[in-house]
């Protein structure tokens, strides 16, 4: 996170990938297919969003643990701030997906065990951040929220990669609906999907490099 | 060697002494365990007047995990809010991992009995339904195990806040579905009449999910505990 902050050239990388997603994205030959048609599309768009949450996550937890292990004050912030972008982008994703939803499913909510899991993985965050608030002194605060974000992460995992999976999904890929593999013949989708999922997620630590900074900048004048 | 074995010694006799401590706090106190038990009655006969008449099986499942969550997340929550005033004097003496791990056997032995309990007046109000009732019970066992020791867990961190009941069921509820959803699913089986072997999977990722929270509350408590 540290070179992240440092360093310039990620970004312009991020922007120049960025141009090329949503060009390739809404451009693209995609694969006719009766019922998703054009919405194919938001396979670009969707999907990234929850890799981008959960690398976000990972990286909020590396710093949970590295405050909990050297209590520096920096890590406690970053680990906080990566969760806020992290729990955003799994807000657009979900927006996303019940837009997504709206025109292939017939409905927004169709209590897909996927929609279930992702929903109560952003109330394990939201209470996250309801710890955060209710704790008045800093040390205090890092520390205990440090300690729910490592137990909320290890509850996140089985939700949304164990639970999901042992019940039939409406999700491409799941429950006997042909998947990525049966879509994408000739590897068109693929080209922009992979970029697309680095692309956002390099967005997403943009974002919260911006954030970290400002609330450095914000520990250093209350010193 | 016989250092190991002194070690040994002096650690069950601690974990001994801090369960013994628990027990004779709750025995002299008594009124928590009077609350939790009328609790229990109260909100099974609030469901059997409720559901009486029309309840199924599937709905008897649902109903009683629902029951369990409940006692359970009032059982436990007192386990680390008691200890708010008592914990200084012993503070220095032991070591917060074996604080945890007393912790989590005696709020285990606790939850059991408590969803004995339970377990028992239910029946006695809205029947048993349960087809295969040995597996059954291993699935109730292992569920409730991971709820008390999840919740033993939360309730050490939520015992740090200001607003102690309130965050426990905000930072409880959501952490606690994976359990609940793989319990439900493995008793809803179990009550139609599935066998053992229906489960089994299930049964090994619950037990998978015990052990990780186990081993998490074990890694993590001494951080909550030192603060």
């Amino acid at each position: 996170m540290k070179y992240l902050i440092r360093t310039k050239w990620w970004k312009w990388l991020t922007m120049a990938i960025l141009v090329y997603v949503v060009i390739g994205g809404f451009l693209f030959q995609v694969p006719r297919l009766p019922i998703l048609n054009e919405t194919i599309r938001v396979l670009h768009f969707h999907v990234p969003m929850w890799f981008g949450m959960l690398f976000l996550f990972l990286a909020s937890v590396i710093h949970a643990i590295k405050y909990l292990s050297t209590g520096k004050v920096q890590n406690d912030i970053m680990s906080s701030q990566l969760a806020v972008v992290g729990v955003v982008f799994g807000i657009l994703g979900m927006i996303t997906g019940m837009f997504w939803a709206t025109f292939t499913w017939g409905e927004p909510w169709s209590s897909d065990p996927k929609q279930n899991a992702s929903a109560i993985g952003l109330l394990i965050y939201f209470a996250y951040f309801i710890l955060r608030g209710s704790i008045q002194d800093e040390q205090q605060r890092a520390k205990i929220s440090a300690v729910y974000n490592v137990f909320a992460f290890a509850a996140l995992i089985p939700l949304l990669f164990i639970l999901p999976r042992m019940t039939d999904s409406l999700h491409p890929g799941n429950g006997g609906n042909p998947g990525f593999n049966a879509y994408d013949l000739d590897s068109n989708l693929r080209k922009v999907f992979y970029t697309a999922v680095l692309g956002w997620t390099l967005l997403g630590f943009w974002i919260a490099t911006i954030k970290i900074r400002y609330k450095l900048l914000l520990e250093k004048m209350d010193d | 060697m016989s250092g190991i074995i002194n070690f040994s010694n002096v650690m069950f006799k601690q974990l001994q002494w801090l369960i013994i401590k628990d027990l004779r706090i709750d025995w002299r106190t008594k009124y928590p365990i009077a609350g939790i038990l009328l609790y229990i009655t109260s909100l099974i006969i609030t469901s059997y007047l409720a559901f009486t008449g029309f309840i199924n099986p599937e709905t008897w499942n649902a109903l009683f995990w629902l029951i369990l969550l409940f006692v359970s997340i009032n059982a436990v929550a007192k386990s680390f809010a008691q200890e708010e005033d008592r914990s200084s004097y012993y503070f220095y003496l032991i070591k917060p991992s074996r604080i945890i791990i007393a912790k989590l056997i005696y709020y285990g032995i606790y939850q059991l009995l408590l969803i004995a309990i339970a377990l028992i007046v239910f029946s006695v109000f809205l029947g048993f339904p349960v087809k295969t009732s040995g597996p059954f019970f291993l699935n109730l066992i292992l569920g409730s195990l991971g709820l008390s020791s999840a919740f033993t867990m939360v309730s050490s961190i939520s015992s740090k806040t200001n607003n102690n009941s309130v965050m426990m069921a905000i930072l409880g509820f959501p952490v606690i579905i994976p359990i609940l959803l793989l319990a439900i699913s493995n008793s809803k089986i179990l009550v139609l009449g599935g066998s053992i072997a229906d489960i089994t999977a299930n049964l090994i990722t619950l037990l998978s999910v015990n052990v990780i929270i186990i081993a998490l509350s074990f890694i993590l408590f001494p951080f909550t505990w030192k603060s």
